[in-house]
């Protein structure tokens, strides 16, 4: 696995972390930087979270959570989808790890 | 005849696919998620076909309509009953839709048209004959069937570190995610055959990360929580844990990988129990886990055993046992399997490849009759960048329509077929490897929410499958949605946005994107560069921020200036040195005001220009600089045209040549203070002979430097495989090149597939410069080379004694080292001394 791919799965966590406690606004320059620096090397990171979940969607690995509807959204990040950019082509470099919920 | 080189994993938990070239084997990735692994997973939903990772996410939750393990029913009269299609399945129409979805994984111009499928020891003659029946199902004629232990070996045969008088008797240990198999292969210099076999298909991987779930992790929640029944409770369906299980294997299975690397880790969680908050850090030692793993492993050991016992064979009549399947990752197994049975084992191979390698391997000295005449690959590319590629009548058209911009989230498509469309089913992939909407039956009229990445030109690829599941080439369709915010002034950006940033080691500039074409204004970024020169305070130097737009790929002289600051010395407020680091800040608005903020960490200065596109900023020192490279490279396009003959491209370039010695002229008569328009008219008459340049000898040109690129590429191949040293690193370097051919290559721009070309020559250049007979050849070169065409010749000579001295002692090494050193010494290779006037823009 790419370095970059294990640091921004760091700052995601870190990120999270600092939500559950609300603490996330002191170093917000600073994940803004280190999110930055990721991305000159050519590797963002999406946080799906609440996002509407169908299974056309192959950006994630979801773990259906209750029972299977039309409704379905991400309820849970465990891992953020993180892109690759290689020569102006961007590709998914590590699939999401999420929990699904019907709405 | 032309060799099979295709070989299939049709794996009871996960397929694979390899393919033999050159003497290596390459391991295809799903160009969804890009995994090397396909789940062997079938999901039916109610209007579409899900296969591999998509439809697994299905198994617990839709169970009647989702198939996994069918390989073990394979050449049964076992139907599957499916709910949402109301008719029956077989284990072979499944298998071939995993193969189906296996062909999609090779994303190279060739055609899967035969192939080695692996299948297991213990397979009868019915369930080889239905998985045959499986691969000529997907279109594959002839299938040759190999069996899964002796692919194994053969991967591990084939290794480069296995011993060539490796024959006598191997054991094969496939611990897989959810079955284990062992095997008994004998094997000698003419044949592998494998003599007994055990194995259990209810024993994997996945079986470990219950054990850590429920006999470390829920003991520590239910002594924190007091929660007595909280095991039964995660482990209910729809219960109210149901999250947090998922979580916890997740957690488990993590846990297990760093375990087999590290000593100890955590696993660390937050979750609300009884409506509390609870903060778990729950430590776990490689010790813990062996304990706890234990049986399993030696459940397996146990098989490992009775194989010998049956077979009368000892311990020592075994040279190794080669490892296959994830599982055999953990410590705990590779170490029992020494301890207990006293057999080394071969790690050399990846285990979870090994199966899929193994086949290539035996792929590659089978043959077949292609039943098309593959055009040669330039050719076919050739047709595809000029689009004459010839459409087969079918009676189906489909007609698409949607908006190619959105703001919306998601973009409805809707399809008109016409014709017989009965048979046929549609698939759309996004190309991020996002979205993919599985097999769907085409109908008269069907609608899809084709889900969007935001602010950016999203990609999807409509592909159309016929009744067998090949696909119609013919009826393929791009489709390009813009996602974002729009209003009057704000659009997509029609070119890239550059920066021109020093090539020092070729002494002359390079691109550097840094807004993409097609992205959707307003953009900001900030670069972090360092300074490719040194600069003292109060001199006449000069940092220049040249902003160019146009294409990222062409040399910058094509490209337009749209903005260029020069930061002086005199503008410093202390001297600044090379390699110190500079931020600078481009911001694009809407109305495509350009911004940028320039900051020199070494002096703490900070420098702010706004630019406005229809007010151009030239800066004569650069543009003195451009015009010379220009020069240069139309006198090597002249210098290949007169190699070429081509008498008229050669009168063009001349006469362009003409025009840039006299512009180059006026530049030279230009004072840095000029403040009339010639700077600006110079400009922009360099900008049009570059772009005249690239024009000469129109399609014809292009098509050959295709073909040139082409051939090189497959000499640059074969050459590679007689690399001495450094062999992965100049594979890499390759490999990079190849991986953005398609851009250069269907850019129809002369320079820029030129510059794919000299990226080739580089890759070409470094082979060569490793390959021992090539540097035998330089060392009697310069041997016969006179005093003056060297720079030092003392040191020349020496070193050149040195290398002949090296070679004669087999210290291959040393002796690149020597004709490395002599080459810096040669003045012709100097190309510092042609180039003794380059400045660059600073920024390295």
């Amino acid at each position: 696995m790419s370095t970059f791919i294990q640091i921004l799965n760091q700052l995601f966590e870190m990120q999270t972390k600092m939500q559950q406690n609300q603490q996330d606004d002191k170093l917000e320059r600073n994940f803004n930087r280190l999110f930055k620096l990721c991305e000159e090397q050519g590797f963002t990171m999406h946080n799906p979270l609440g996002e509407k979940y169908a299974e056309s969607r192959t950006d994630c690995d979801a773990n259906i959570v209750g029972k299977l509807s039309n409704t379905m959204v991400v309820s849970q990040v465990i891992k953020p989808i993180i892109y690759q950019n290689n020569n102006g082509e961007k590709r998914i470099a590590q699939k999401g790890i999420v929990m699904i919920e019907s709405k | 005849m032309k060799n099979v080189n295709f070989g299939i994993d049709l794996g009871t938990t996960n397929s694979l696919i390899a393919k033999y070239e050159n003497g290596e084997v390459t391991v295809f990735k799903n160009p969804i998620g890009f995994k090397e692994t396909l789940p062997s997973v079938v999901a039916y939903r109610p209007d579409r076909i899900l296969v591999g990772d998509k439809a697994r996410e299905y198994i617990s939750k839709d169970a009647i309509n989702v198939f996994s393990s069918f390989k073990r029913k394979m050449g049964t009269d076992e139907r599957y009953y499916v709910v949402n299609l109301d008719e029956n399945v077989t284990p072979i129409e499944l298998s071939t839709l995993v193969l189906n979805e296996l062909k999609n994984f090779i994303q190279t111009q060739e055609k899967l048209e035969a192939c080695v499928i692996t299948i297991p020891a213990s397979f009868d003659t019915m369930q080889s004959n239905a998985t045959l029946k499986a691969g000529e199902a997907a279109g594959l004629q002839p299938v040759y069937l190999l069996q899964e232990p002796i692919a194994a070996s053969l991967a591990y045969f084939n290794h480069k570190n296995t011993p060539t008088n490796a024959s006598g008797y191997w054991m094969v240990y496939d611990f897989g995610g959810g079955t284990f198999d062992a095997a008994l292969v004998k094997v000698s210099a003419e044949d592998m055959k494998i003599v007994d076999n055990e194995g259990n298909n209810f024993l994997g991987g996945v079986d470990f990360d219950f054990l850590i779930v429920e006999k470390i992790i829920v003991p520590i929640i239910i002594e924190k929580t007091g929660v007595d029944n909280f095991e039964e409770e995660l482990r209910q369906k729809h219960g109210q844990y149901e999250k947090l299980y998922y979580h916890l294997l997740y957690l488990a299975e993590e846990a297990k990988k760093e375990l087999s690397n590290n000593a100890i880790t955590e696993i660390e969680f937050s979750t609300t129990i009884n409506e509390q908050l609870h903060d778990f850090i729950i430590p776990i030692s490689k010790t813990q886990l062996d304990e706890l793993f234990l049986p399993k492993v030696n459940e397996t050991i146990q098989f490992m055993k009775r194989l010998l016992s049956n077979n009368q064979l000892q311990a020592s009549d075994i040279q190794q046992i080669v490892l296959v399947g994830g599982s055999t990752y953990l410590p705990i197994v590779r170490h029992q399997i020494v301890e207990q049975l006293g057999i080394p084992i071969n790690t050399t191979i990846d285990p979870t490849t090994a199966i899929a390698v193994g086949a290539a391997y035996y792929a590659a000295n089978k043959f077949y009759e292609p039943k098309v005449i593959v055009p040669h690959e330039a050719d076919a590319l050739i047709n595809q960048v000029f689009n004459n590629e010839t459409n087969v009548a079918l009676d189906l058209d489909i007609q698409l329509s949607y908006n190619n911009s959105s703001k919306d989230a998601e973009e409805l498509l809707m399809m008109t077929c016409t014709g017989n469309y009965s048979d046929y089913k549609y698939r759309i992939t996004r190309s991020d490897g996002g979205f993919d909407t599985g097999l769907v039956p085409l109908k008269n009229k069907k609608s899809e929410f084709l889900t969007l990445l935001p602010n950016t030109a999203n990609q999807f690829l409509l592909k159309i499958f016929n009744a067998e599941q090949q696909e119609v080439t013919s009826l393929a369709q791009e489709l390009h949605i813009m996602q974002g915010k729009f209003s009057i002034d704000g659009q997509p950006l029609p070119n890239d946005i550059c920066i021109e940033i020093d090539d020092t080691e070729n002494h002359t500039t390079k691109l550097e994107v840094i807004f993409e074409r097609n992205s959707l204004l307003p953009q900001k970024r900030t670069l972090y560069r360092e300074l490719s020169k040194s600069i003292k305070k109060g001199s006449d130097e000069t940092i220049i921020i040249s902003i160019l737009e146009g294409d990222r790929n062409a040399r910058p002289s094509s490209n337009l200036t749209i903005g260029c600051i020069e930061i002086k010395g005199k503008q410093l407020d202390f001297d600044v040195i090379k390699g110190s680091d500079i931020e600078i800040q481009l911001t694009m608005s809407e109305s495509r005001i350009l911004r940028t903020e320039v900051f020199l960490v070494m002096t703490k200065q900070e420098f702010k220009n706004v630019f406005s596109v229809s007010e151009k900023i030239v800066s004569i020192a650069r543009l003195k600089e451009q015009a010379g490279i220009l020069e240069s490279e139309l006198r090597y396009n002249l210098s290949e045209f007169q190699y070429r003959d081509e008498k008229v491209w050669e009168i063009q370039i001349e006469q362009l040549l003409g025009e840039v010695k006299e512009a180059r002229e006026q530049l030279s008569k230009l004072k840095e203070k000029d403040n009339s328009d010639s700077k600006y008219i110079i400009a922009e008459k360099l900008w049009r002979i570059s772009q005249e340049a690239d024009k000469i000898g129109g399609n014809d040109r292009i098509t050959e430097l295709i073909e040139r690129y082409m051939e090189y590429k497959e000499y640059v191949q074969q050459l590679i495989n007689g690399v001495h040293f450094d062999k992965d690193k100049i594979q890499d370097k390759l490999n990079r090149v190849i991986k953005n051919e398609s851009t250069f290559l269907h850019s129809k721009n002369a320079s820029v597939i030129e510059n794919g070309i000299k990226q080739m020559d580089d890759v070409c250049l470094q082979a060569l410069s490793n390959t021992i007979p090539y540097l035998i050849e330089r060392m009697i070169e310069y041997q016969g080379m006179e005093d003056g065409e060297f720079s030092n010749v003392r040191t020349a000579r020496s070193l050149l004694q040195n290398a002949d001295k090296a070679l004669q002692n087999e210290k291959y090494l040393e002796f690149r080292q020597n004709i490395f050193a002599i080459s810096n010494l040669i003045l012709r290779f100097n190309k510092q001394s042609l180039h003794t006037d380059f400045k660059g823009t600073g920024i390295g």
